[in-house]
Order: C-alpha cells, then sequence, then structure tokens
C-alpha cells in the first residue's frame, strides 16, 4: 500500500505539507505497564514493568519496582523473575538456574504481585519453522522505491496447519530494527488471517521485510558489502498476533497521502488482568512466550 | 411467503390509489408534449406550463415531458424556463393534443434575461424541499481546484453538503456518511464517484445536463440510501447540428463531441478527459505513472411521437503505477438502456434497464514467481419500470418498481511465493433489492400541496456460499464464530423487508411559504470504510445474516421566501433531524480486507443528526452567487466505542459556511470567488503512551473517540473568465472560446487534513528514549495557481 503513495506524493505533493504542531491534550493518571514477551533462548529474559507517561513525555518509561514476578509452567515449573540492578527489569536466567522454557503446548501463567495489587496472565508456546536459508540478491533500480543494490530474503516454510502465528525480527550489522514501520508479523505464511495461505514458504513481502527502510520512509535501504542480516521467527499466540496487528496500525503513522487511509486511534488490547475484578486498578501491555528458530549470513563479493 | 404476502397487498395499495382518483377525471382533454431547447433539442428538465386561465399547470419531467388535463376551452399557456425566453400560445382546447414546444435560450447577455413572475418562485411554490438544483452554466462559474470544473465539488458549496476534505472520495450530507449517498448517472447508480482520489469526479461536465441532489423528503420513486440522492442527467446530444467543445487544463483535457444523426430525431454525445500528468512527469518517474481517463456517451432516438429510446454508457478508469509490474487500478462502467413509451396522453412511461460496476486491483510482485495480485467489484444489473400519470391539473402521479441483482465479489486475489500459487480468493455474495412505490403530488389548492408516496423494499441475501454466524463475546472487539454451514444455491439466507412512507407539504403564506417532510428509508447495501476518509478502495457489502439493513428516518421544516422584484433574492431557513438505525461501525484492529470472516469485524450502533441550514441566493444582476450556511451535528452511539457513549461522527462539522458570488466585470470577462469556512472535525487523541518490546503505543486512560477538535478549516478561491473575441474582422465567429485564469486555496491556508500522532522518524538506539509528536497533514497547503483553455464551434 504504501509504494502507491510515493507516486501520488510525487505529482500532488507540491502543495501538500505536513509539520508538526501543539495540541494540548487532556491529562490522564498513569496506569502499570506490563511488557513481557520471553522465549526458550538459552538466555537471560527479562520483564519489565513501567507505567504510562503523557504522550508528549520525550523520555524513558518511569520504572515500577519492587514486584513479585513469577512465571509458572502447565509442567509444574516455576520461574522467579527478579529485579537486579536496573530498576523495573525483573530478569531470570535459564542457564544459572538450570532450567528453561519447555517443550511446544506448554502453558505458561504469569503473576505479578505489586502495589497491593495482583495481575496475571496466560499464554502458549507455539512452534516455529526453521529458516532454511537467507540469500542476497542484486537487483537493478525498479522505482524510486526499490534503488539498485543487493536486496536479502529469508526462506522459511510455514507448517501444514491453520492458525501459525509469528513476530519476524530483523537484526542489519547487530542492530534491532524496532522502528514502527519494521515491525512484521504473520499469519501462517500471509499478512493475516482472512486471507488463508498455510503450509507455504511465506510469501514475497514477508520475505522481503528484511530489508529496513530509509530514515523518511521513503525508499529501501539495499544492502552493501560486508553487512550482515540475522532474521528470528518468534511463534506468537495468535491472541499475541492481533494485539502486534492493533499495534501496527496505530504506530505505522507515516503521514503523508497515508492519512487518507488512516484508521482511527484505539487502544490495543491487554491481555494482563487484574485478579480483583472490583479493582479500579488495571495493567495494559502484553505477556507472550515465544520459541524462536533464527538465522543470519554476511555478505561478502 | 411472508413476502409474497404483502406484495400483493402493496398492489392493492396501489391499486386503491389509482382507482380513487380515476373517477375524477371525466369530460376533459389533454394538452401534452416535450418542451426542448430551440439552440440544440437538449430537453429541457422542470419547466414550467402555465395556463394562465386557471392559474395553474405543471412542470416537465426529467425527459422534458409535460401533461395538463382541460376542460374544453381556449387557454393562453406560457412555457418557461429559467435562462430562457418565455413563450405563450392561445389553445383552443376541445380534444387531446400534442404540442411540441422550442425555447430559445436567452444568451450570456445578461439584460436578455427575461424578468418572469411565477415561472421562477420554484423556491416558495414548488412542494420539494431539502432540494439543490446545479445547472452546468453555474457550476462552470464556480472557481475550480487546477480550473478543472467538477460536479462534486460544486455541491459541496450547497447548505448542508461537505466533505472531509481533499482527497477524499464523496461527499457527506446531513452528518450522513459517503456510502448513504445515492449517486445516479442517468438513473444507473455510481458505486464510486472519484478520480484521483476525490479530487475530481467522474462527471464530465461536458456531458452532464442537470443535477439534483435531494437531501430530504425524498420522493417515494427513489430509495435504497439514507442520507441523500444526487440524480444527474446527462445531455442528449444536440439534435439541430454538429458541436465540439473542449478544453485543455493543468490536469486533463477534454474533448465533447454531439450532434444529430437525424436532424430532430436522433443525436448523439461522446465525451471524453485524461490525465496527463504522466507524460511530462515521465522523464522524472520512468516507468511509473499516474493518469485517469473517461468516456462519458448517449445516444438517442425518436422513433415516433410516443416511443423514444435513449441508450447513454460511462467507462472511466483511475491508473496508478509504479512499475511495469506494480500498480493499482480503478475504475466505474455504467450503461443505461432506457425507453420512454407514451401509454396515453397522460400516461408517461419510462422502463429502464442498467448495469453498474465498479472494481479495484492492486499488483505487488518482482517477477512471475513472485507476485500477489488482488481484484476486488460490485456489479449489479437493474431493471426499473416507472409510470408517471397526469391525473388532472391538480394531480401528477408516480407508479413504478425497481428490481436489482447484486453482484459483490470482495477479492479475487492470488500470491505467488517461490512459484508457488496460493488462491486467496473469497466467495462472491449475491442478493436481489426490490422496491415498489406510488407517490402523488396534489395541489389542494392555490396554498397548499402536498405530495405523499410510499415505497415498499425487499432484500434477500441469497444462498451461494458459507453462511456465518456471529456473536458478541466483548463489546467493541472482534466478534465470535459461532456457526458455519454450507448453503444451496437455491435457498435464501435472509430476507428483509421495509415499508418506507414518505410526505411533505407546502403552505403559503403571503410571500413565503412553509414547507415540512417526513421520510423512512431503507439501505440494504453498505459500504466499509473505517479510514479518516472515503478512499477508492472501500467495499460494498450486502446487508446478511450478521448484518441487518440500516434504516433512516427524517423529518424537516423550512420557510422558504424570495425578495426583489422578479424574485432576485431567493431565501430559504431549514431545520432537519435524522434518526438511524444498523449504523456500521468497526470492531477496534479490523481487518476488512482479504478477510472471510469480516462480518465478525462489523458491529451496527444508531445514529442521529440534526441542523439548520440557511441559503440567500441572488440570480440576477451584475453581482450573483449564494451564501450558505449549516450548523449541524452528527453522532454514533455504538456498544463498546468510547464508553457506550454518543461520539461525533468524522464528518461532524458544527459550522459550515460557503459563499459563492460571480461578478460580470464586462461583456466579455467575469471574475467569481468562493469562501469556506468548516469547523475543525473530530479526532482521536491519546493521553498517553507506553512502551512494548521497544515500540512506543499511544493509549487513551478515558478510552475516547473523536474527542479532539483539529484546527478549523478556511480557504478562498478565485477565478477570472475571459471570453475571447467574439468577432472577426468584423463579422460574428461562430466559435466561442475562453479562458480560465483560477487561483485555489487564494491566501494559502494550511487547512489540517487530519491530526495525526506518531513517532519520529529515525532508529532509536537502546535505551534513548522515544520522542512521539502530533503532526499536521495538509493535503493543498498552498496557493495554487491554473490556467485553461475552452473552446466550442
Amino acid at each position: 500500500m504504501k509504494k502507491v503513495f510515493i507516486l501520488l506524493v510525487l505529482v500532488a505533493g507540491l502543495w501538500s505539507c505536513e509539520d508538526s504542531v501543539n495540541i494540548s491534550l487532556n491529562d490522564a493518571p498513569p496506569v502499570l505497564v506490563v511488557d513481557a514477551w520471553i522465549n526458550n533462548k538459552p538466555e537471560v529474559q527479562v520483564i519489565r514493568l513501567s507505567q504510562s507517561q503523557p504522550f508528549f513525555e520525550s523520555e524513558l518509561p518511569p520504572p515500577v519496582s519492587g514486584a513479585e514476578i513469577t512465571v509458572s509452567s502447565s509442567e509444574g515449573n516455576t520461574f522467579t523473575f527478579s529485579e537486579e540492578g536496573v530498576p523495573g527489569e525483573y530478569r531470570w536466567n535459564p542457564i544459572t538456574n538450570g532450567n528453561s522454557i519447555g517443550a511446544i503446548g506448554t502453558t505458561y501463567q504469569l503473576s505479578i504481585r505489586v502495589d497491593d495489587e495482583s495481575y496475571t496472565a496466560v499464554s502458549q508456546i507455539n512452534r516455529v519453522p526453521a529458516i532454511d536459508s537467507i540469500t542476497f540478491t542484486f537487483e537493478e533500480e525498479r522505482n524510486p522505491f526499490q534503488p539498485e543494490g543487493y536486496y536479502g530474503e529469508f526462506v522459511s516454510t510455514d507448517p501444514v496447519g491453520v492458525g501459525d502465528t509469528y513476530w519476524i525480527r530483523t537484526f542489519k550489522n547487530g542492530i534491532y530494527q524496532n522502528r514502527p514501520f519494521d515491525l512484521t508479523i504473520a499469519f501462517d505464511a500471509g499478512f493475516s488471517q482472512g486471507g488463508v495461505i498455510d503450509g507455504v514458504v511465506f510469501i514475497q513481502p514477508i520475505q522481503d521485510a528484511v530489508n529496513p527502510l530509509n530514515e523518511d520512509l521513503d525508499e529501501i535501504v539495499p544492502y552493501e558489502i560486508g553487512d550482515s542480516l540475522y532474521v528470528e521467527i518468534h511463534s506468537i499466540t495468535n491472541e499475541a498476533f492481533f494485539f502486534l496487528q492493533e499495534v501496527q496500525i496505530q504506530t505505522q503513522r507515516d503521514g503523508g497521502f497515508d492519512e487518507i487511509f488512516a484508521e482511527p486511534l484505539e487502544n490495543v488490547p491487554t491481555n494482563i488482568i487484574n485478579v480483583n475484578e472490583n479493582s479500579t486498578r488495571r495493567a495494559i501491555g502484553y505477556f507472550c512466550v515465544s520459541a524462536v528458530e533464527s538465522r543470519g549470513r554476511r555478505l561478502t563479493e | 411467503m411472508a413476502c409474497v404476502i404483502s406484495l400483493r397487498r402493496t398492489w392493492l395499495v396501489l391499486f386503491f390509489f389509482v382507482s380513487s382518483w380515476a373517477g375524477v377525471a371525466q369530460e376533459k382533454f389533454t394538452l401534452n408534449g416535450y418542451v426542448k431547447d430551440g439552440g440544440n433539442g437538449e430537453a429541457l428538465i422542470g419547466a414550467t406550463v402555465l395556463i394562465k386561465e386557471i392559474s395553474g399547470g405543471g412542470a416537465t419531467n426529467v425527459y422534458g415531458f409535460y401533461s395538463v388535463t382541460l376542460a374544453p376551452g381556449t387557454y393562453t399557456v406560457e412555457y418557461s424556463y429559467i435562462g430562457y425566453a418565455s413563450q405563450s400560445q392561445t389553445i383552443s382546447i376541445d380534444s387531446n393534443q400534442r404540442l411540441d414546444i422550442e425555447l430559445a435560450a436567452s444568451g450570456t447577455q445578461l439584460e436578455e434575461v427575461v424578468i418572469k413572475g411565477e415561472a421562477e418562485d420554484e423556491n416558495v411554490s414548488s412542494v420539494e424541499m431539502s432540494t439543490n438544483k446545479l445547472d452546468v452554466k453555474t457550476i462552470q462559474k464556480i472557481p475550480a481546484f487546477l480550473g478543472e470544473v467538477d460536479v462534486l465539488r460544486s455541491i459541496q458549496l450547497l447548505p448542508g453538503v461537505s466533505s472531509v476534505g481533499e482527497g477524499s472520495s464523496g461527499f457527506n450530507v446531513r452528518g450522513g456518511n459517503v456510502g448513504q449517498n445515492l449517486v445516479l448517472l442517468d438513473d444507473a447508480p455510481v458505486y464510486n464517484s472519484s478520480h484521483l482520489f476525490g479530487f475530481f469526479s467522474v462527471f464530465n461536465p461536458d456531458a452532464v445536463k442537470d443535477i439534483k441532489l435531494i437531501k430530504g423528503g425524498v420522493p417515494a420513486n427513489y430509495g435504497g440510501r439514507l442520507a441523500s440522492i444526487l440524480d444527474v442527467r446527462m445531455k442528449e446530444g444536440n439534435s439541430k447540428e454538429m458541436e465540439v467543445s473542449g478544453g485543455v487544463g493543468t490536469v486533463f483535457s477534454r474533448l465533447a463531441v454531439q450532434g444529430p444523426i437525424k436532424k430532430d430525431k436522433a443525436s448523439f454525445l461522446v465525451a471524453g478527459r485524461r490525465s496527463y500528468v504522466d507524460i511530462f512527469a515521465r522523464p522524472f518517474t520512468g516507468d511509473a505513472t499516474l493518469f485517469f481517463y473517461d468516456l462519458t456517451t448517449k445516444v438517442n432516438y425518436d422513433i415516433n411521437k410516443k416511443n423514444r429510446l435513449f441508450l447513454s454508457g460511462y467507462f472511466g478508469r483511475d491508473v496508478f503505477r509504479f512499475d511495469e509490474q506494480q500498480g493499482f487500478d480503478w475504475g466505474s462502467i455504467t450503461g443505461t438502456l432506457r425507453w420512454n413509451h407514451l401509454f396515453n396522453d397522460r400516461l408517461f412511461s419510462n422502463f429502464a434497464f442498467f448495469v453498474s460496476t465498479y472494481d479495484y486491483g492492486f499488483s505487488f510482485g518482482e517477477n512471475d514467481l513472485d507476485r500477489f495480485d488482488w481484484e476486488s467489484r460490485i456489479l449489479t444489473y437493474t431493471f426499473k419500470p416507472s409510470f408517471n400519470y397526469f391525473l388532472n391539473t391538480n394531480n401528477e402521479l408516480l407508479i413504478g418498481g425497481e428490481t436489482t441483482l447484486y453482484d459483490f465479489k470482495p477479492a479475487d486475489a492470488q500470491g505467488v511465493s517461490d512459484g508457488v500459487v496460493t488462491d486467496i480468493s473469497l466467495d462472491e455474495k449475491f442478493s436481489l433489492e426490490s422496491a415498489v412505490y406510488v407517490d402523488n403530488t396534489q395541489k389542494v389548492n392555490d396554498r397548499l400541496t402536498l405530495k405523499y408516496g410510499l415505497r415498499f423494499s425487499t432484500f434477500q441475501y441469497l444462498g451461494v456460499n458459507t453462511v456465518y454466524d456471529y456473536e458478541i463475546v466483548e463489546p467493541g472487539r472482534r466478534q465470535q464464530l459461532v456457526s458455519e454451514e454450507e448453503v444451496d444455491p437455491s435457498d435464501i439466507i435472509e430476507s428483509f423487508s421495509n415499508w418506507e412512507p414518505r410526505f411533505s407539504f407546502r403552505y403559503q403564506i403571503g410571500k413565503g411559504s412553509i414547507k415540512g417532510s417526513y421520510m423512512r428509508t431503507a439501505q440494504y447495501i453498505h459500504l466499509i470504510s473505517n479510514t479518516a476518509a472515503s478512499t477508492p478502495i472501500d467495499l460494498w457489502t450486502p446487508s446478511t445474516n450478521n448484518i441487518d439493513p440500516q434504516i433512516g428516518e427524517q423529518v424537516a421544516f423550512g420557510y422558504f421566501r424570495n425578495f426583489g422584484s422578479g424574485n432576485t433574492y431567493e431565501a430559504s431557513i431549514e431545520t432537519y433531524y435524522r434518526d438511524n438505525q444498523n449504523q456500521l461501525e468497526f470492531v477496534k484492529g479490523a481487518d476488512l480486507f482479504l478477510n472471510e470472516f469480516i462480518e465478525g469485524d462489523l458491529i451496527s450502533g444508531e445514529g442521529r443528526a440534526y441542523g439548520v441550514e440557511f441559503s440567500l441566493k441572488k440570480n440576477k444582476g451584475k453581482l450573483n452567487g449564494w451564501i450558505s450556511y449549516t450548523l449541524g451535528r452528527s453522532e454514533l452511539r455504538v456498544d463498546g466505542i468510547n464508553r457506550n457513549e454518543w461520539y461525533p461522527t468524522r464528518f461532524d462539522q458544527t459550522h459550515n459556511l460557503k459563499i459563492f458570488g460571480s461578478y460580470i466585470l464586462s461583456a466579455r470577462t467575469s471574475f467569481s470567488g468562493n469562501f469556506t469556512f468548516i469547523s475543525g472535525a473530530p479526532v482521536t487523541a491519546p493521553t498517553s503512551r507506553f512502551t512494548q518490546q521497544g515500540l512506543v503505543i499511544p493509549f487513551d486512560y478515558f478510552d475516547s473517540r473523536n474527542g479532539l477538535r483539529v484546527p478549523s478549516t478556511h480557504r478562498l478561491d478565485l477565478s477570472l473568465t475571459i471570453q475571447m473575441r467574439t468577432e472577426k474582422k468584423g463579422r460574428v465567429r461562430k466559435n466561442s472560446d475562453e479562458l480560465v485564469i483560477s487561483l485555489y486555496n487564494a491566501y494559502g491556508r494550511r487547512n489540517p487534513f487530519s491530526i495525526f500522532f506518531a513517532q519520529e522518524d529515525g532508529q532509536v538506539l537502546p535505551g534513548d528514549p522515544v520522542n512521539t509528536l502530533a503532526y499536521r497533514f495538509s493535503i493543498v497547503g498552498a496557493p495554487v495557481p491554473s490556467i485553461s483553455y475552452n473552446f466550442k464551434f
């Protein structure tokens, strides 16, 4: 969709303009934010607790300290996440603790006790396909959006069976590509639940999503000799997929003629529940447990 | 079965309607015929036929036909039409008579305009309210964006009409959404009326004769949409002589050819346009291209005095390609075949058959092994017989019916990935919409006129696919699929029917009149759009077992008054209230495209809109134009949205002021301008933000919708029209041509199309805070000058 507008901007962009403006927004009290995306990689797992902040406050989110956090599995394991050093960051090390996030299909329950309130959330670890290869192909300039250069893609096949959902994360030269437009998710081998594309290689736009855009988001930056590309596929629950789909809608605001197609601002869902149904305190954010497959490659001559 | 019974009942009602009047007319004779433009043979719509002796008469219908029934005697009959010299004839009526009249245009010279008394009193004397007419001559005077005259942009200067801004397809009437307008081109519905994302419309001004916008008190012969009817009638083509007209503008060029096939018997019209920005831009854009074109054509044939045939069509397309393989295109096709038949002197009939389709498609991918192609389409076939029965000078009856077969193809899509083809097409949906109606305009006395009618409509969602059933789990969130069932093609999955009463009156008080109307309408097909503006990719979808038809009711009252000698000023004030049921909304995070389970993402609520419209028009003199002002509100209430409270729609505009003026500087030059002021549109704003995995997400603590207003919009547009020399070497030129210089957004105001909230561009390093800002996007943020040249010979 985005590409369509580049051309439109070329023509109509003569008179259109965009600028940042000062708007006064309503004041609102902060709410607890749970950022709990953990996986089966053999490395330290982190859950972050923070507070929501005023929209225009360009600071790191205020941490929430002093919470007790555990994750318990249907296999009977309990992992205690403890706050060490950095306020608001709760860590658990699978190596030093001698156990790990377990087999596909296991369910996990997150329990948080903070400020005399208890919150809980549930997730499940789902299957993830291996990445068979990463390739680079030299392409001539195709249009102003796709200049000449090396384009990366990853090859992986969604397993047969409808309902696998993934988060695909790209690292270019070791840096996690984490701008709103870098957020890539897949429902089976396609973009969404509605059009079922199951049990095949991820569709082309998803394979191509490992080519990040430039700062102005109007052109792909091809890979150069010596660059590296590392791709991770995280299996996520269907609910987490729908959560991220809404995150895409809410954060991928490029402005310009995209605004014609923009959907209204909405609150994204959460799976964090206050155990006390009568409490007025609520939490937002998400808990998801993933299985991860990865592969990397450096572009050489 | 229930449906069959009620249909039969409807015919019974119709029968009584007709038979109760049949006894009234006896021992009288009928005078009828067509009123046409003497210059080119075009039928004149709404020309007045005044019988002086009885101070009554009639008006021509949309085909230019009139019929008045009189007792034997000698009468003075005056035929008149705005902008034409009226004609009086003394006629002795002793048998039924046919009298076709040709009126001569009064020319462009101001002083030639014949000041007529009652003929131009329509504002006050007609029972019609909430109705606006614009002729092409007026539209051409309005300063246009890039100098390109446009029908849809012109109607936005009328009271009660608005749009969410440049770049939005369609228009909003009295707080209704774009999909609640029925747009007709020679009877055929147009499912998307925009070119270039709404900068221009599909109606070629060279081919348009007359447009009529009905915002309330919609007569029973129209139905199927809640907010308005925009009835666009095409020219028939000059039946006297060949005529070529056209223009060269900044964006596109136009050419229209019309003329007789057989003088006064048959004529044709072919009008085409094409934009050419792409041709100039090619050196810079390579294979990338952007253009649109359209072709409007019509042929008509007077078989004999009782039969007339029309065939008209529209074909247009917008194409955006960013290279040879990838792009986006959309377009409409409509075709109408009409047969006018006079059963007798007083019974005029029209049988129309029309086809209309709208489709769009996307293509992405580098080569045949890695591609993604997607097409979507709506296709409809309609048969519409209608009868116009001129009972007597005091009653004019409309009876008819309409039946439409809909074929919706939401997606025909294929993904090809490393050579593996996956078909992700969605099932087609079929449905049938039918209606019968009767409508009578009754002149009770000189002061009181009534118009009353009844429409009975039915809709069947036909079974040719899988039927899904959904259930709401959490209001405002995606509904859960409860069951899925394959059905037989012969099954009717769901059936709806509605009685739609319509009523209006007009009562004369002194020099003004009071008018009132009530209408109930049902809308069975819905335009799905949850974007800020309506776009070319909006989908039409039928009412189903999960989606109920929209039902709307509207009451309106108004006072109409003319001032000055010869009705120089026309003024009106109208107030309306609309109550709408089953208004479509979308769940949070709705997935509207390529979604088999789309009905699970559609929810509904109630809507209301109310307001006051004020209009003052000056029709004569060196300076003419109008002021229109609307104070209005348009709101929705849907479970699960905005804490279940009422919220304003995206097109809720508190104040909407439009001023248009045209001043004749000299015989050959005229200057015109229009000014627009619109209150800020509502937008949803966050209060807070939160972070997930490094992504900063906006959050509204209060969970509200459309709670913030963007700054107001105002704009001034100017244009200067210079008629080229009308004489050459002392002789009058046969050709005429003009130069139009225009300046859009004269003082370069940056009117916001939207205010949006986003993260600042650029990569954020881990550990660094993220900046989030509010941005204003203006589609036209600078003055836009243009020049165009029009000719006719």
